[in-house]
């Protein structure tokens, strides 16, 4: 081995761009974006919630970040329009996600508001869907003789309902159902929020191809 | 050591000391190296650029805007003509003749000259559900209400448009007059035919009476039940498809669909041939007097609209689609079908009028696709696969900007409950 | 560095590059890795990279089909003038999709001239009109003599749209705005179109003879499973909660009368062949056209308006329609088609049809 400061001086200097490229670069153009406006900050049931997502593991297998329509049908799928770093001013650490193992959840609360059907789906997801490889969360829920006064009774099917009594979601499931029911984003986004405008040119050349085509024949 | 190199000359010399060669780096190394910078240099000059072109479309949609809501007086006749000829002459034609038998004329109508300006921008605010005599002719008058699909500047503009063009009027109304009437509005039913007009507005011209709210439906205190709390295993319909039937995003609107539309989607979850899992389980759990009881609730509902252009589609683009069709693909006019400002044509065809346009936009793409197939004949099947991405968000946004289809009237629909056996009959005999 | 110990220092070896090696060397490098490159971008250009690399997926080409690029495309709808001329044009063009409306003085039952002249007379293998215009005036044996393009309108309101039912009892008087208008729509639409010229998508173009005689039977079932869903078990269409009329009546007083060109079992059966369903033409194949065509031709109509002075049907039939491939003067079901239609004879009876037909 030789000369070691042409290689150690080589290997900081791609560290260092990397770094100001993938690092100080974004920093510094998120450094400026504000909560986007109509975004609302998190309530206590909400925030609570958003703890239990963590701790839960959600955001191993679900996204939160719908993409631009250039990019992925998300928005047709409903999953929302394309997010900007303005949505996501209360969220920190912000739960973006790498994996779609499951839906995008960042507009969740506008595509299934329902907080009965959140909780069927939490405490048993086969009962929904029979091939969802979402994992039950039943221990999120006790199992009760008898509902008591102000008790969330889930609604359950005969083949998963228990055979007497009731099931109960406790504190956890309904501060995660709150955090779920609370991920809309449908207010119309900042004109300059930042965004990944990646794919505009391809799909502005894509759109004047086929027009062309069009008026071709 | 020399003895040693002598033993054997096979063996490798003992004292050699391994070095680095200053081999050279092969030439097709450099050539990858040097072609992937410039294709990254090529790329971040691309990346700028797109971001650029987007935010200058950003812009000009703003514009647009701007544009759109520019004050009324700089240009009345101009704008008000293109808000009705894009949102009014779907029905009542482009010269504002209406359509015989059905839609009554706004030309030298008795009805525009006595009211002039401001009783039109009244009647697009609310809207119309009752007989109206217009030139001596009745018609049974279903109109929607533009409130939540025209601002105050819109229908300033339009209802001006049709007093002077139409009926020669000096004065039109102003976008004020326009907000004073809209705060007046807020939360009221729509007209209830000439009558109520004319007890409103002097001078009006003979109306027939409003029919008296008859004979209420038989209202299921079961079904009111299930639409806002749910029942047994089934979540309430409301907790996803609105208070007020509006849907949201994946979620459709109900409100004002055809009964029997609504019923045969149930009973299509019921049985699989549509496919949605959380449907499929509601649906199962229904029995098939609740099913045509719901279907009835969300037929005659009548509710503003909750939808919104949200897909980035081309509102232009859409408009052809669904009005005049795109022939070179093979797509007919969504109107075609639907009806005229797609209204829905009872049973099939359900109104397209202010559906959520991210449904649309997934229904057509599941349509595409295959995993949905309970259509007449398939024929959405086909025109899903016609339209492209682009094409569906187009579509499925302009529907999106119309105004709420009027619903189904309840006499209409207690009229044919009453009598669906006696019809039943008549189509076995032929 | 401690390079001076000797085993440190490479042996000088046969390939320690001189100083014109070194830029020669890197011209090589340079110039390879442009041309790499330049053959990379070429081969995205030209399309020869797989979609799965280029994240582009294969669009389709819309309307790649190879017939529909010799038809000719009529302009836009929104290249009509702003000026008087255009006025007309527009005013036509509302005249073809609301009929009734718009010519309601001439108009005897509830259909529109864009019923079965799809896409606002734009479709080709619907009569389009921009196929229509450049061929007039021409000879027609069905008067006998050469008729102008008013005539041949003329001939619409009296047949198709059943002129004899109207408020005024016949079609538009010659020289009437409704002709000059339609013209007008029609004259824009055929821009570019060589006079004297019968372009291709003219008429509802050709349908073979069937395999089997029509049947009204087989007929009755290819109605049921696919036309039924728009014009209605009873054939008599669909209207929306306004009352107007969605889907056109096939039969009965609000349809065409025995003297339109589409009581012809051929010709209504071309018109379904290339037209029918909507948006899925060519789903029935020819037999079923035929079978179809000949089921809706054999129900009662309005009569043949050249039925007139105490002619009987079967006088009609021998001067008129014996040549013809249709349902007139024959008995179907013990009813013997050709009197004309009361109201009581469609399929169902209509509460507030349109003047009567």
């Amino acid at each position: 081995m030789n000369r070691y400061l042409p290689l150690a001086i080589t290997t900081l200097a791609i560290l260092a761009i990397a770094t100001l490229f993938l690092v100080i670069a974004p920093g510094m153009q998120i450094r400026g974006q504000g909560a986007a406006p109509g975004l609302q900050p998190y309530t206590e049931a909400e925030a609570r919630g958003r703890e239990v997502y963590i701790s839960m593991g959600c955001v191993y297998c679900h996204s939160q970040q719908p993409r631009a329509t250039a990019q992925a049908p998300d928005a047709e799928r409903g999953w929302g329009r394309a997010s900007v770093a303005g949505d996501y001013a209360y969220d920190a650490p912000h739960l973006l996600g790498t994996m779609r193992s499951g839906p995008d959840l960042m507009d969740i609360g506008d595509r299934l508001p329902s907080q009965g059907w959140q909780l069927t789906h939490l405490y048993q997801p086969r009962a929904i869907s029979s091939w969802s490889i979402m994992p039950a969360y039943p221990f999120l829920f006790e199992h009760k003789d008898k509902a008591a006064q102000g008790d969330v009774v889930v609604k359950l099917p005969p083949a998963y309902a228990p055979e007497t009594g009731v099931i109960v979601a406790n504190q956890e499931a309904l501060d995660l159902v709150a955090y779920l029911r609370g991920m809309r984003h449908d207010y119309a986004p900042p004109a300059d929020g930042l965004r990944d405008d990646g794919y505009a040119l391809m799909a502005a050349q894509a759109k004047s191809k086929t027009e062309a085509a069009k008026s071709a024949q | 050591m020399t003895d040693k190199n002598k033993q054997d000359p096979r063996l490798p010399d003992e004292t050699f000391e391994p070095y680095e060669a200053n081999r050279r780096i092969p030439l097709p190394v450099y050539w990858i190296a040097i072609a992937l910078a410039i294709w990254g240099v090529v790329m971040l000059v691309q990346t700028s650029h797109s971001t650029l072109l987007a935010d200058k479309e950003r812009a000009a949609l703003d514009k647009q805007d701007v544009a759109a809501n520019a004050p009324v007086g700089a240009e009345p006749a101009a704008s008000g003509k293109t808000v009705f000829n894009a949102n009014c002459a779907t029905c009542h034609g482009e010269f504002g003749t209406g359509s015989v038998g059905a839609v009554p004329p706004l030309a030298n109508s008795d009805i525009v000259k006595a009211g002039g300006a401001k009783l039109i921008a009244q009647i697009a605010m609310r809207g119309i559900d009752g007989p109206i005599t217009v030139n001596g002719t009745t018609y049974d008058g279903h109109m929607p209400n533009f409130a939540s699909a025209l601002d105050d500047k819109e229908i300033a503009a339009a209802a001006s448009y049709v007093a002077r063009t139409f009926t020669g009027a000096k004065d039109g109304v102003s976008a004020e007059a326009v907000a004073e009437i809209r705060k007046a509005s807020a939360g009221q039913d729509p007209w209830a035919g000439g009558a109520e007009l004319a007890a409103a507005t002097p001078g009006l011209p003979a109306q027939p009476s409003a029919p008296q709210a008859a004979a209420d439906m038989v209202q299921n205190a079961d079904v009111a039940t299930l639409v806002s709390q749910g029942a047994g295993s089934v979540w309430s319909c409301a907790s996803c498809h609105g208070d007020q039937g509006e849907g949201t995003q994946t979620v459709p609107r109900l409100a004002g669909l055809p009964a029997a539309y609504i019923a045969k989607q149930l009973h299509d979850f019921q049985q699989g041939t549509r496919e949605n899992d959380s449907m499929a389980y509601v649906a199962k759990a229904l029995t098939d007097a609740q099913i045509t009881a719901l279907a009835d609730h969300y037929a005659v509902m009548r509710a503003p609209s909750g939808a919104r252009p949200s897909l980035d589609g081309d509102l232009a683009r859409g408009e052809q689609i669904a009005r005049e069709g795109d022939w070179s693909i093979g797509v007919p006019a969504c109107f075609t079908c639907h009806g005229p400002s797609g209204f829905g044509v009872a049973p099939d065809f359900p109104a397209l009028a202010a559906q959520q346009p991210a449904y649309v936009a997934h229904q057509l793409a599941m349509w595409a696709g295959g995993s949905r197939h309970n259509s007449p004949l398939g024929l959405m099947a086909g025109i899903g696969k016609a339209l492209n991405d682009a094409d569906r968000r187009a579509v499925a946004d302009y529907l999106a900007s119309l105004p709420p289809v009027p619903a189904t009237p309840k006499v209409e629909l207690t009229a044919m409950r009453s009598d669906a056996q006696p019809a039943k009959e008549t189509t076995n005999d032929q | 560095m401690t390079s001076n110990h000797p085993s440190d220092t490479p042996p000088p070896g046969p390939d320690k590059p001189s100083r014109g090696q070194t830029a020669k060397r890197v011209i090589y490098a340079v110039s390879g890795g442009l041309v790499l490159a330049v053959l990379g971008s070429l081969a995205l250009d030209y399309g020869l990279a797989p979609g799965w690399l280029t994240g582009q997926g294969n669009t389709p080409t819309p309307a790649a089909k190879g017939d529909q690029a010799k038809l000719f495309t009529p302009p836009d709808v929104s290249t009509i003038p702003d000026d008087d001329f255009g006025q007309s044009v527009r005013r036509g063009m509302a005249i073809f999709n609301d009929t009734g409306t718009n010519a309601h003085d001439y108009v005897g039952n509830a259909l529109n001239c864009s019923n079965c002249h799809l896409d606002a007379g734009r479709q080709a293998y619907s009569a389009p009109m921009w196929a229509a215009y450049p061929v007039y005036p021409k000879y027609r044996s069905k008067n006998k003599m050469v008729n102008t393009m008013e005539d041949r309108i003329r001939g619409c309101f009296t047949y198709s749209m059943n002129a004899q039912g109207s408020p005024t009892g016949g079609p538009p008087p010659y020289g009437s705005d409704v002709y000059r208008d339609l013209q007008a729509y029609f004259f824009w639409m055929s821009k570019g179109l060589p006079t004297g010229e019968k372009p291709e998508g003219a008429g509802f173009g050709k349908i073979d003879k069937p395999e089997k005689e029509p049947s009204l039977d087989r007929g009755a079932e290819v109605f049921a499973a696919n036309c039924a869903v728009c014009h209605g078990k009873d054939g008599q269409g669909q209207k929306d909660m306004n009352g107007k009329q969605v889907f056109p009546p096939l039969w009965g007083p609000e349809s065409y009368n025995w003297g339109a060109g589409m009581h012809k079992v051929d010709a209504a059966a071309a018109f379904i062949k290339h037209n029918m369903p909507l948006s899925e033409p060519g789903k029935l194949t020819t037999q079923e056209a035929w079978d179809v065509a000949a089921f809706v031709d054999s129900h009662p109509r309005p009569k043949d308006p050249r039925q007139v002075n105490g002619m009987t049907v079967e006088d009609a039939f021998n001067k008129l329609h014996h040549k013809h491939d249709g349902y007139y003067g024959k008995t179907v079901d013990g009813q013997l088609l050709g009197g004309g239609a009361s109201p009581q004879s469609a399929g169902a009876p209509q509460q507030d049809g349109n003047s009567g037909g």
